[in-house]
């Protein structure tokens, strides 16, 4: 689950996939902006078949958190 | 690219444009009013897999009056112009506007379109999304001050859109996928982003063809197999009489409908062709001489009817029409030659008919959008010709002052066929599914028809009606027995659907009836009227047609008529033939 988390972030945000890690979050990702956020999330739903509701849309805040909210959710 | 995962999309979007000749670039400017930043790498995606390699620019969020001036040069400008954010919270604060108020922002709106149309007035392709009301509408009766303002700012469009703009009508994506597809309501209030993926990637292949058209990868050529592709059945098995594409038989009004569908093409510069397994002077046969066929020589462009596989035919047919292979769309019934051709001409589309017959014609309408092309001014005539006609049609039942002088100038002509046995089917299917003009009510099987069909003791008749406006098909049936021997006609059955009620068929075929009786030396014709819930109109309908009663039973009246005795209606305005 972890490969595939981190594939998504690599495509959305075009960022190399070894260059994710527990702290990647907006500070260190260059592309990840609001707009980008939303990406993610609608290709996180897809890939996983979940929806996220608001608050967990706000609260993802680095990759440690989106993995344990997803974590939540499969 | 509908099945295509969003992630799968974006990651095939990045590895596919490294492969691109980027000197050739289609440069599209977004102008919007919302946030729309995922439509960029579908559209992107969806020409790339076209061979056309394209840039999407945003436009400012927001902003659309000034970016319409940024994006003048721009090949192609799409413009999405939402309602629900003219000003924020607008979808719920104008219901408590006053109608001036309202007026002031439509006007407000149109300054601002006209400053739009103005600054891309030299632009060559500006794709200008209707407004809707659906995102926010509750799909109520009554008209609220939303819908108001969107069919007021709708038809100024449509009176006033440039000739290089095109309208696209927004909700043919949301009728498709339906509304609570089309919408993320959790981005339009965190990012005023409107729109769902799966509403991008719809709305891309509605708006496609005009992008290939323009450059010029709009589908040329339509090119046929025959046998359950034109017609069903199989020429070489079932014969000449065998294969069917009637409109009045149960498997030839699809292929009816295919073959009119064809021609529509064809008038638009569609070239039409055949590329058939099956001995040419055969399908020559068929083409020159089966009352069903509609595609004749004239339409037919050109013909490959041989042994010879069909990639080769089709390679030659690309050679002698002088059109690339991905001009070609071809459509076959079988999955092999289906196959063959994806796997050798893979440039070619190709289009299966479906197992489920009925669901061909909708198929072929799908893809018909791959023959767009922009010089749409010959279907514009048409489209007006069509609205012109409708406004005829019901003007005129306006204008004239009895219904008499209505139905006369229908034009209508009936065609009598005397025991047909291409349309069994339909001659069964009407005994069981007519109840108001039905004087008996006696339901049949298709085996019953052909039993009455093969014993000379009865005849029957069936008839199809034709106005001025188009053909009803087979839509009446009288069965009747004969006894020659005693000079007595005894009528079993008498019925007519209900689209053609109200015009007198009735009583010209009566005549016809009556006429065709007597010259075979009938003097006596029976009938009787067996009362069901639904047939009370038809009571009368003897007694109007000079036969007398006789006896009556609990729910059955009996009639008799000597054929001397019989006035006839003499109905000049409806023209009565056989339909041999």
């Amino acid at each position: 689950m972890e490969n595939k988390l981190k594939n998504v972030l690599s495509i959305v945000f075009n960022v190399d996939i070894n260059k994710i890690n527990n702290e990647s979050s907006p500070d260190s990702i260059p592309n990840w902006d609001s707009l980008a956020h939303m990406n993610l999330v609608v290709a996180l739903e897809e890939e996983f078949d979940v929806e996220f509701n608001d608050d967990e849309i706000n609260e993802m805040l680095n990759y440690a958190l989106i993995k344990e909210i997803l974590n939540n959710k499969i | 690219m509908k099945k295509l995962a969003y992630s799968e999309l974006l990651s095939e979007h990045k590895n596919l444009q490294k492969s691109f000749d980027k000197s050739n670039t289609y440069n599209i400017g977004v102008i919007s009013n919302t946030i729309v930043n995922q439509f960029k790498e579908i559209i992107e995606y969806n020409l790339l897999i076209n061979n056309i390699y394209s840039k999407v620019t945003l436009g400012d969020y927001d902003n659309i009056v000034q970016d319409s001036i940024k994006f003048k040069e721009y090949d192609l400008v799409v413009i999405f112009w939402d309602i629900c954010n003219i000003i924020d919270g607008f979808q719920y604060e104008i219901e408590l506007y006053d109608n001036k108020t309202i007026d002031e922002v439509i006007n407000k709106i149109k300054n601002e379109i006209n400053l739009v149309f103005k600054n891309l007035s030299k632009s060559s392709l500006v794709i200008f999304n209707s407004f809707s009301d659906l995102s926010f509408s509750s799909l109520d009766i009554q008209k609220n001050k939303l819908n108001y303002l969107k069919d007021n700012l709708n038809t100024f469009l449509e009176n006033n859109l440039p000739e290089n703009f095109k309208l696209i009508n927004i909700e043919k994506i949301f009728c498709k996928i339906g509304l609570d597809n089309s919408f993320d309501y959790r981005f339009f209030y965190s990012s005023k982003s409107l729109y769902s993926i799966e509403f991008y990637k719809s709305y891309t292949l509605h708006i496609s063809p005009l992008i290939l058209a323009v450059k010029g990868k709009s589908k040329k050529a339509l090119i046929f197999d025959c046998d359950n592709t034109l017609w069903k059945g199989i020429l070489g098995e079932d014969g000449f009489n065998g294969i069917e594409m009637s409109k009045h038989s149960k498997n030839g009004k699809i292929f009816h409908e295919i073959q009119k569908i064809a021609i529509t093409l064809n008038k638009k510069g569609i070239l039409l062709g055949l590329c058939s397994k099956n001995n040419q002077s055969d399908v020559d046969e068929v083409i020159k001489n089966h009352p069903g066929m509609l595609l004749n020589d004239d339409v037919l462009t050109i013909k490959k009817v041989n042994w010879i596989d069909k990639a080769s035919n089709l390679l030659e047919i690309s050679k002698e029409l002088n059109i690339g292979l991905d001009s070609i769309v071809f459509i076959d019934d079988s999955s092999f030659e289906i196959n063959l051709i994806k796997e050798q001409l893979p440039d070619i589309i190709t289009i299966q008919v479906p197992v489920k017959l009925y669901n061909y014609p909708k198929l072929l309408r799908e893809n018909v959008s791959l023959f767009h092309n922009l010089s749409y001014s010959n279907e514009d005539l048409q489209k007006s010709k069509m609205y012109k006609e409708q406004v005829i049609r019901n003007s005129e039942k306006n204008n004239f002052n009895s219904i008499e002088d209505y139905l006369s100038s229908l034009q209508l002509k009936i065609k009598v066929y005397d025991n047909e046995k291409s349309i069994i089917p339909r001659m069964s299917q009407m005994t069981q599914k007519t109840n108001q003009f039905n004087l008996t009510t006696k339901r049949y099987t298709e085996k019953d028809i052909e039993n009455f069909i093969d014993d000379s003791s009865f005849n029957i008749l069936s008839w199809s009606v034709d106005d001025k406006f188009g053909e009803n098909g087979i839509t009446g049936l009288c069965i009747i027995n004969l006894l020659l021997d005693k000079k007595i006609a005894i009528i079993d059955t008498y019925l007519m659907s209900c689209r053609i009620i109200g015009r007198n068929i009735e009583f010209s075929i009566m005549d016809y009836i009556i006429d065709s009786l007597k010259k075979i030396g009938i003097n006596k014709v029976s009938a009787s009227f067996i009362e069901t819930a639904k047939n009370s109109q038809v009571k009368d309908f003897y007694k109007k047609n000079s036969f007398i009663q006789s006896t009556k039973t609990k729910n059955q009246i009996n009639f008799e008529l000597l054929i001397d005795n019989y006035t006839y209606h003499y109905i000049n305005y409806i023209k009565i033939e056989n339909g041999k």
